[in-house]
């Protein structure tokens, strides 16, 4: 999810045509772990007091099926419940409105709670599911969102599923095209959130309104989502909220944020800067909440646009010139930690014996007069100026990269783009090479190499790149790269059900060939920061799935 | 008292500078090279989908029908659809009607405190011309039109808010205020004004306005600053070419006090050009708000119209645009009517 984005990935459901995934970590049958949950009474404490949340941007849209933007995804995910849900602070799957489930690799079946009840007072049931979903996904059906209105996560989310059916009251049996291992994870992103079957046969519009399951109900909407108070929900069927309201805030400027968690009445911040999270650690009664993130930030060389980067032994060369853990180090400022591959720490199958490429400018000078540039090229870097989670400062590393290829005889021109028209340049693969980078939807490896490395197409025989202009090309693997034995470890892994080893292990292996081929500079994976007031307690980073707030509690 | 005729004479005027205004905007825009359509079309989009895009929307309809349709358009205060912030929802009501009242209020208690402080210490400056009081007077006015609101907004909000923790440093109002409509009169329901300083009055919250008043003294402080320095010295040098005039000498002469030969005879005449001070100020005012509106997380129509232009959503900085220049020339008609009633012979 692009989580600081206020670009839709709307294009890019039509350029992968729609399949995103991801992988089954609980295995062919689900765990009814309740997680401490008090099991529907509610729990014997009182919720009191109000968390003032504070994030960048306003609250686009309540609604589901509309939203592709961290902001709105931070508040639905306190109003809505999935029907499985990520562990806090973890990337593992656990049960929520399902309790169990049954697959064989292409069906699979969920019982729910029976005793979940929306917040306008109706009981849940399969049929909301599956009402739900249509509203997403079904042309045909009478309270259908609109492909206009229906993001990209329609398919990245349902995009495999061939049939969704109420078997009965509490039992959904979700039916996919194919052997599709990521979609369990995938009922867990938050564009799976169950609605109620009432509401959307009202035909209303849920831009600033919205009707869950979950631990809180929407109280107050304010200024077009800048400011949007919830109240718990007395009737949640998991823990109990600790929290009588929570308020979301939009403050835009970094700084100022920062200072209304240091000086006034914000009690958890994200969207932290290297400066804040200095500002943050260094002052009384707040602390800087660090972890490392489901992200991957990366310089892409594009092999269609120049020949030289076709060249495995250029772009070896590259990853041996770039001095990533200075760029980690001082120009991110130890918020991140060096990469070596596309898949982060966190998610199942990174590759642990990959290392980063080392810091080695005659590594670098030999492996180029080896490939027949001895006396370097030219090349322009494209990038964005505004921080991203993935690259916190993209101006400053940029100029980094390009003191370090001058010492080896490349000569970079920078190029500075605003982010949209970034984006534009680079998926029309305009640029030579660019920064870019991802944020976890649903913490599966495929998430991860479907989307960035694999071309969507059958490359040219012989030929490891694939133009950006054919035919079905997914626009999101800024390299052109298409390697064919890549593509069939990803490919074969998608499919793999009831063996997370064999899985795992083809992913491994997929994260093997793209670092020793290298289409990208591997940058960093950059750590979630978040700003808390000590008087905060409870409160867990979630890289994915998260916050959750009805675990929190304010002095 | 200005005449009715006067005031109707100006308001006729407004409308060629409108619509010179309204040109010049979509002109500008229309030469920025960048193509409409495929901004709304998004990223990756097919030269087809664009092109369907552009000939829905008339893009590419001759350049004089695109305006023409413009001005009736706009002469009807509807701005057309936001192309990003806010995808296919009419500008004018899902974004401007928001935002206008933030800057609108912002600018009047920054200009509030610019004329309060500056009227006079400049009068006070200008009766003790050479003394400890006007040298103090004029090297502050010199500071103030000196420092720039990016610099002294950061440094006020460092004094006042993280080391002596008096003043809030953002936002319109604490964080627990829910000021929502509608306010009822005499059993009937009416929209809020949108100013935080009203609103809360109207809702009866005493809490909430000192609240919001609380936010407001810094932001109006330095947009005020600049305008203050500005009003004093202006004040000072009009109100010491007046004081030699012949008809302040009559004043004293026939025994007078100094009180009011200086505020009836003195002031009201040294006002004129301090007026036109203060409505050219209020105009910049509306600029700075850009700057002072960021500093301090005011999400008004400064910070909007900055968003658009990044985020290329023509139709909300044609508006934006447009809405900014019709404040600017409504506080100019003011000002000149304002004139006439200082002055009557400026309506001949």
């Amino acid at each position: 999810m692009d989580v600081d984005g206020n670009h839709s990935r709307r294009s890019f459901l039509k350029a992968t045509g729609g399949t995103i995934a991801a992988v089954s970590i609980a295995g062919c049958s689900g765990s009814t772990d309740e997680s401490g949950g008090t099991d529907g009474d509610g729990g014997d404490s009182e919720a009191s007091g109000t968390i003032n949340y504070a994030r960048g941007a306003a609250t686009k849209s309540l609604d589901l099926h509309k939203i592709d933007d961290g902001e709105s995804v931070k508040v639905t995910n306190q109003i809505y419940d999935k029907l499985v849900q990520f562990v806090p602070g973890k990337n593992e799957i656990e049960a929520a409105l399902a309790t169990e489930w049954e697959t064989d690799g292409k069906t699979i079946e969920l019982t729910l709670r029976d005793d979940v009840t929306f917040h306008n007072g109706e009981d849940l049931t399969a049929a909301d599911f599956v009402a739900t979903y249509k509203r997403f996904t079904d042309p045909e059906y009478e309270y259908y969102i609109g492909e206009e209105d229906a993001t990209s996560y329609a398919g990245n989310t349902f995009g495999q599923v061939e049939s969704v059916e109420a078997t009965d009251e509490t039992t959904v049996t979700i039916t996919t095209k194919k052997k599709f291992a990521p979609m369990l994870r995938n009922l867990a992103v938050f564009a799976a959130g169950v609605m109620s079957e009432k509401e959307i046969k009202t035909g209303e519009q849920f831009d600033s309104s919205a009707v869950g399951t979950g631990p809180f109900t929407l109280d107050a909407w304010q200024n077009e989502g800048e400011k949007i108070r919830l109240k718990a929900n007395p009737d949640y069927w998991g823990d109990a909220p600790k929290s009588e309201y929570v308020i979301f805030l939009a403050v835009g400027e970094n700084s100022t944020r920062v200072s209304k968690l240091t000086s006034e009445d914000i009690h958890i911040i994200d969207g932290i800067d290297a400066e804040g999270a200095d500002r943050i650690d260094n002052a009384d009664g707040v602390e800087l909440v660090q972890m490392t993130g489901l992200v991957t930030g990366y310089l892409a060389m594009n092999l269609e646009k120049r020949e030289e980067f076709r060249n495995t032994k250029v772009r070896q060369a590259l990853n041996y010139a770039v001095d990533t853990k200075a760029i980690v180090d001082s120009i991110f400022r130890g918020f991140a930690s060096q990469s070596s591959q596309a898949v982060p720490p966190a998610v199942p199958g990174h590759n642990e014996d990959l290392d980063p490429y080392p810091y080695d400018q005659e590594k670098a000078t030999s492996l180029l007069e080896e490939a027949g540039f001895g006396d370097g090229f030219d090349f322009t870097l494209t990038t964005f100026t505004n921080p991203r989670p993935y690259i916190p400062s993209p101006s400053q590393a940029a100029q980094k990269v390009r003191t370090d290829l001058k010492e080896v005889g490349i000569n970079v021109t920078i190029e500075k783009k605003s982010w949209n028209d970034f984006l534009n340049y680079t998926i029309a693969g305009k640029h030579d090479a660019c920064f870019l980078g991802w944020n976890a939807d649903n913490g599966d490896p495929d998430n991860f190499l479907r989307p960035l490395l694999h071309p969507g197409i059958e490359s040219p025989d012989g030929q490891d790149w694939a133009s950006f202009s054919a035919e079905g090309y997914n626009v999101y693997n800024a390299s052109g790269w298409a390697n064919q034995e890549f593509m069939e470890k990803v490919e074969e892994a998608q499919t793999i059900i009831d063996d997370d080893e064999t899985r795992l292990k083809l992913y491994n292996e997929a994260n093997q060939i793209s670092h020793d081929e290298a289409p990208w500079v591997f940058l960093d994976h950059a750590d979630e920061l978040r700003g808390v007031k000590d008087a905060v307690s409870g409160y867990k980073v979630a890289p994915v799935g998260g916050p959750f707030l009805h675990l929190v509690s304010v002095e | 008292m200005a005449s009715k005729w006067f005031v109707v004479k100006r308001l006729l005027l407004l409308i060629p500078v409108l619509i010179g205004i309204s040109t010049v905007v979509f002109a500008i825009l229309h030469l920025g090279g960048n193509d409409p359509a495929a901004v709304m079309a998004g990223q990756g989009a097919s030269q087809e989908q664009i092109e369907t895009i552009r000939t829905e929307l008339g893009f590419d309809d001759p350049i004089w029908v695109q305006y023409t349709r413009f001005l009736s358009d706009v002469s009807q205060f509807d701005f057309g659809e936001s192309y990003v912030l806010k995808p296919g929802q009419p500008v004018w009501d899902s974004i401007l009607v928001d935002k206008l009242p933030v800057t609108i209020e912002l600018a009047i208690y920054g200009q509030l405190f610019g004329v309060l402080l500056g009227v006079p210490l400049g009068v006070l400056s200008a009766i003790k011309q050479n003394s400890l009081t006007d040298h103090i007077t004029r090297i502050g006015a010199l500071a103030g039109i000196s420092v720039p609101i990016f610099w002294s907004g950061p440094l006020l909000i460092i004094l006042f808010a993280n080391i002596l923790g008096m003043l809030p440093a953002s936002s319109r109002i604490d964080t627990q205020y829910f000021i929502e409509g509608p306010w009822v009169f005499m059993g009937n329901e009416l929209p809020l004004t949108g100013l935080m300083t009203i609103d809360t009055l109207l809702l009866g919250n005493i809490d909430a306005f000192f609240s919001a008043v609380e936010h407001l003294l810094l932001p109006a402080a330095v947009m005020g600053i600049y305008s203050m320095a500005l009003i004093s010295r202006m004040m000072r040098s009009s109100m010491l070419e007046v004081v030699r005039q012949d008809y302040i000498r009559t004043a004293r002469a026939k025994g007078q006090g100094q009180k009011i030969t200086m505020l009836k005879h003195g002031l009201k005449n040294a006002f004129i050009p301090v007026i036109t001070v203060i409505g050219i100020q209020f105009g910049t005012m509306l600029g700075g708000a850009v700057l002072t509106e960021t500093v301090f997380g005011f999400s008004g129509l400064g910070v909007i119209l900055v968003n658009a232009i990044q985020a290329g959503d023509y139709p909300v900085v044609q508006a934006a645009v447009l809405v900014f220049a019709m404040l600017f020339t409504l506080v100019n008609l003011t000002v000149d009517i304002t004139y006439s009633y200082l002055d009557p012979r400026i309506q001949q």
